[in-house]
C-alpha cells in the first residue's frame, strides 16, 4: 500500500556525479593525440597525494580536485615542464605531505630506514629467543651422575677460592677454570644477596639452579678436556664453551609473577586504548557499497559526494551519524528489512529525537504493519519538527484516507502537501487521490441519511456495509485504582477479532485525556486495515497509557477487559479499569 | 658480564618500555591528529598571481590590488562552514570598503547557478569570481573550505584561515595583514573538505 519513494532530490546525487565525470574525462579526451604526456601525466598524479583522500594517490582518487590536479599536470606537461618540476610545484603548495614517497632525508628519512631496522631488530631477536630457548632444555634436565658434581659444586663454591693458575692462559682448559671460578663467584653472590633480603625465595632458587647447572656442565668439561686435547682440533673445543658461557647468563629467571601481571595489564590497557579511539573513528556503513568510515579515507563517501553531510574536521562523533543511519535505515525499508530500519531509524532518533525523516519511516513501517494510530503519532512528530516534510506529509494523508477514512483530515494534509511539491508525476499523482477522497466523502455524507431508506441497493464498498455497526458501551475505573488515574494518560480501546492467537488487532480507538465514566462507541472508522470487515465476534479490552504510545506497555498504565466475545453491534459493552501494570 | 643478577628483570622492563612507549605515542599522535589538516607552507610566502572573471562579467588580477590589503576567500555553495560565515564575511566588508582593503570571493568547484544563488541568499556585495579550472585553488593549496588568505599591500600572504572566520578575527587579521605581519601559524575552524 505505501510503495510511494521521493525520488526527485536522490536523482540530482545520481546525475551530477556523472556529469562531473564526463566533463573531467573531457579535456582528457581532447589530450588524445598526445598519448605519451597523459601517460606521463598519469604516472606523476599517481606520485602525488590527493589532498581531500587519505592514502589515495591523485592518479587514483575519483574526487573532483584530484581531477583538476590532473588537469594542472597535463597542462604544465604541455609548457613544457619537467616531472620533477611539476612535483615540486605541487610540493611548494601543500608541502612535502603531497608526496606519496616522502624525500629520503630529515624526518622523511625515518620512514625510509626505520622498516629495515625494525626487520634486522625483529631478526636478532627471535634468534636471541630462541638461542635461549634451546639451551635451557639442554641445561635443565641434570642427570643423575650429575649428582655428585653438584654436591662438589655445592662444597667449593662456599668457599673462597684463589685465582686460577694462570698458566696455561689461552688453552680451552684455562677458559674454562677461569669460567667455574666466576660461576662459583656468582654463586657466592647470589648467596650474599639471598640473604641480604634482596631477592625472594622464588628467584634465589630459581638463579641458583641456573648457576649450578652451568657450573655441572663446567666441570664435565673441565673433566674431559685435558684427555681430549691431543686428539681434537683446537677449534672445535674452543667454540662450544664459548657459545655457552656467553648465552648462558643471559638466560638469568624465569618470568616471575608479577612481569606476568604488568605484561597482561599493559596488553588489556593497550587493547581498551585501541579499541575505544577505533570506535571513535568509524561509523556504520550506509549502505553495502559505503565503507565503515565514509569519506573519512577516500573523500568520497556519501558525505564526500553528497557534500553537506560530511562535515569534516568538525570532531563530531561519527558512530552517531544520522546521517549513515537514514541511508543505513532507508535501504533496509527498500529492501523490506524491517527490522533492521526499525533499528537504523531507532538509533538515529536516539541522536536526534526530532529527526522528521527517521520518524517518518517509523511511521510508514507501523502503518504497513497495521499500526495506524502508531504510524500517525509518528507522523505527527515528524511533522511537528518539520511541518513540510513532504513524505511525513504524504504518509499521514495516506494513513488517514485510507486507514482511518477521516476524509477532511487526509485532504487537508494532502492539500498542503501539493503546495510544496514540484510540478511532476507525483503531484498528478496526489491530484488524482484528493479527487478520489472528494468522491469518497460525497459518498459518506449522503451515506447515513440513505442507509436505511436504500436497504436494496447495494453498498459501493464492503466497509461501506458496515458502517452503522458499533460497539457503544461505558469505561469505568475501579475505585481501588482511582488514585493511579493520571490526568495526562491516554486511553486506547483495542478490539481483536475471537480467536486470534497474535497479530494486529482488528480496531484501535484513541481517546486523549479520557474523563470517567467514559461513554465509548467504536466502529469501523477505528479498524487498522483498511478494507476488513468490523463485523463478527471480537474481544474487547481496554488501556490507559502513562505516556500515551500505543506500541509500549509500561508501569502506571491501568487494563481491563470484556470478559469472553461480544458481537459487533453489541450495546453495554461496559469494561472496568481494573489492574495497574 | 653481569655485575647483579637481580638487576636483570628491572632492566628488562626497562628495555622493553623503552620500545613500547615511543610506538604507543606515535600510535597516540596517529589517532590525534585530523588526519586531513595540511599545514601550508605558503605563509610568508609571495601570493601566487591570478586573473578571475567576476560574476559581473569583469576581470580581476591579483596585481591590480598591490598597494591593498586583500581578504581572499575560497567558497562553495554546497558548503555548510562557507554559509556559517557569510553573513559575517559581508559585515566585515561593510565596516572596511572605504580603507584600502580588497575582499575577494573564489568560488571552487561550484556551478554558476547555485553560486548565484548563494551571492543572492547572503547580499554578498564585494567580488567575487570563479575558479573553472581548479588552478587558483591548487595555486593556494586549497583542501578545505571556507579557506581564507591575508594578503599585505606587497602581495605576501600573512595568514591563512582554514574554517568559518567571525568578524573579530577578519578585522585583527586584516590589520595585521595592512602593518605587514606575518602570523606564526594558521587558523583553524570548522571546515568541510573540498570534493
Amino acid at each position: 500500500m505505501l510503495n510511494f519513494e521521493l525520488k526527485i532530490k536522490n536523482l540530482k546525487f545520481i546525475i551530477l556525479p556523472f556529469l562531473v565525470q564526463l566533463f573531467s574525462v573531457l579535456p582528457l579526451a581532447a589530450a588524445a593525440q598526445q598519448p605519451d604526456l597523459e601517460a606521463q601525466a598519469r604516472q606523476i598524479a599517481a606520485e602525488l597525494r590527493c589532498p581531500v583522500c587519505q592514502n589515495l594517490s591523485a592518479g587514483d582518487s575519483p574526487s573532483e580536485l584530484a581531477q583538476q590536479m590532473k588537469g594542472i599536470i597535463l597542462e604544465q606537461l604541455k609548457e613544457g615542464k619537467s616531472p620533477d618540476e611539476i612535483k615540486a610545484y605541487f610540493v611548494s603548495k601543500y608541502g612535502e605531505w603531497v608526496l606519496l614517497s616522502p624525500p629520503a632525508r630529515g624526518f622523511g628519512l625515518l620512514v625510509w630506514v626505520l622498516p629495515y631496522v625494525v626487520a634486522v631488530a625483529g631478526i636478532v631477536l627471535v634468534l636471541l629467543v630462541v638461542r635461549r630457548w634451546t639451551g635451557k632444555k639442554g641445561r635443565q634436565e641434570p642427570s643423575a651422575a650429575d649428582a655428585a658434581l653438584l654436591a662438589r659444586i655445592k662444597r667449593e663454591a662456599a668457599i673462597e677460592a684463589p685465582a686460577p693458575p694462570e698458566r696455561e692462559s689461552g688453552s680451552p682448559r684455562a677458559e674454562l677454570l677461569q669460567e667455574q671460578a666466576r660461576l662459583y663467584a656468582d654463586l657466592r653472590e647470589l648467596d650474599f644477596d639471598y640473604r641480604a633480603g634482596k631477592l625472594s625465595e622464588a628467584d634465589y632458587q630459581d638463579l641458583r639452579n641456573t648457576l649450578e647447572t652451568e657450573a655441572v656442565l663446567v666441570l664435565k668439561k673441565i673433566e674431559t678436556t685435558p684427555a681430549r686435547r691431543a686428539a681434537t682440533a683446537p677449534k672445535a673445543s674452543e667454540g662450544k664453551p664459548s657459545v655457552e658461557k656467553k648465552t648462558a647468563p643471559t638466560q638469568a629467571s624465569a618470568r616471575p609473577g608479577w612481569q606476568l601481571a604488568a605484561g597482561g595489564a599493559f596488553l588489556l590497557l593497550f587493547g581498551i586504548t585501541v579499541g575505544v579511539l577505533l570506535t571513535k573513528s568509524v561509523r556504520p556503513r550506509g549502505s553495502d557499497q559505503d565503507s565503515i568510515t565514509g569519506d573519512f579515507l577516500t573523500g568520497t563517501g556519501p558525505g564526500g559526494m553528497a557534500g553537506g553531510a560530511g562535515m569534516g574536521g568538525m570532531g563530531a562523533s561519527p558512530s552517531r551519524d544520522v546521517a549513515a543511519l537514514l541511508a543505513q535505515g532507508r535501504a533496509a525499508y527498500e529492501r523490506q528489512d524491517w527490522s533492521k530500519a526499525i533499528e537504523a531509524f531507532k538509533s538515529a532518533l536516539a541522536v536526534d529525537p526530532n529527526q522528521p525523516e527517521a520518524h517518518t519511516y517509523m511511521g510508514l513501517i507501523l502503518a504497513q504493519a497495521g499500526h495506524a494510530d502508531g504510524a500517525l503519532m509518528a507522523f505527527e512528530r515528524a511533522l511537528s519538527a518539520n511541518p513540510k516534510f513532504p513524505l511525513a506529509l504524504w504518509g499521514k494523508g495516506m494513513l488517514l484516507y485510507q486507514g482511518k477514512q477521516d476524509f477532511a483530515g487526509a485532504r487537508a494534509t494532502l492539500q498542503s502537501l501539493l503546495e510544496i511539491l514540484p510540478a511532476g508525476e507525483e503531484k498528478n499523482q496526489i491530484q488524482k487521490t484528493l479527487a478520489e477522497i472528494n468522491e469518497a466523502s460525497k459518498g459518506r455524507k449522503e451515506g447515513p441519511k440513505k442507509v436505511k431508506a436504500e436497504a436494496a441497493a447495494p453498498p459501493a464498498r464492503p466497509a461501506a456495509q458496515a458502517q452503522g455497526q458499533q460497539i457503544r458501551g461505558t469505561i469505568t475505573v475501579d475505585p481501588k485504582l482511582k488514585s493511579k488515574l493520571d490526568g495526562k494518560a491516554v486511553l486506547f480501546i483495542v478490539v481483536y477479532q475471537a480467536g486470534s492467537t497474535g497479530g494486529p488487532p482488528l480496531a484501535v480507538k484513541k481517546i486523549d485525556n479520557p474523563v470517567f465514566p467514559l461513554a465509548y462507541s467504536l466502529g469501523s472508522e477505528s479498524v487498522m486495515m483498511a478494507g476488513m470487515p468490523f463485523s463478527g465476534k471480537v474481544t474487547v479490552s481496554v488501556r490507559l497509557d502513562k505516556d500515551g504510545n500505543a506500541m509500549t506497555k509500561g508501569a502506571g498504565d491501568l487494563t481491563g477487559e470484556r470478559n469472553g466475545p461480544v458481537e459487533v453491534g453489541a450495546q453495554k459493552v461496559d469494561i472496568v479499569l481494573d489492574r495497574a501494570m | 658480564m653481569e655485575p647483579s643478577r637481580s638487576a636483570a628483570p628491572w632492566r628488562r622492563l626497562v628495555i622493553t618500555l623503552a620500545v613500547l612507549l615511543p610506538l604507543i605515542g606515535i600510535l597516540a599522535y596517529g589517532f590525534m591528529r585530523d588526519p586531513r589538516y595540511i599545514n601550508s607552507p605558503l605563509i610568508g610566502q609571495q601570493a601566487a598571481p591570478f586573473t578571475v572573471t567576476l560574476f559581473d562579467g569583469k576581470k580581476l588580477s591579483l596585481d591590480d590590488l598591490r598597494g591593498k590589503a586583500v581578504f581572499l576567500n575560497f567558497w562553495a555553495s554546497w558548503c555548510p562552514p562557507c554559509r556559517a560565515e557569510a553573513r559575517d564575511l559581508e559585515a566585515a566588508w561593510q565596516r572596511v570598503k572605504n580603507s584600502d582593503v580588497v575582499f575577494l570571493g573564489v568560488d571552487i568547484q561550484d556551478t554558476e547557478e547555485d553560486a548565484r544563488a548563494y551571492l543572492r541568499e547572503f547580499d554578498v556585495t564585494y567580488p567575487n569570481g570563479r575558479d573553472l579550472t581548479g588552478k587558483v585553488a591548487v595555486d593556494y593549496g586549497v583542501w578545505g573550505i571556507p579557506e581564507t588568505f591575508f594578503i599585505d599591500p606587497q602581495g605576501r600572504i600573512t595568514y591563512k584561515h582554514v574554517g568559518s572566520l567571525g568578524t573579530p578575527l577578519i578585522t585583527a587579521k586584516l590589520e595585521e595583514a595592512r602593518a605587514g605581519i606575518v602570523s606564526a601559524k594558521e587558523g583553524k575552524g570548522s571546515y568541510q573538505t573540498v570534493r
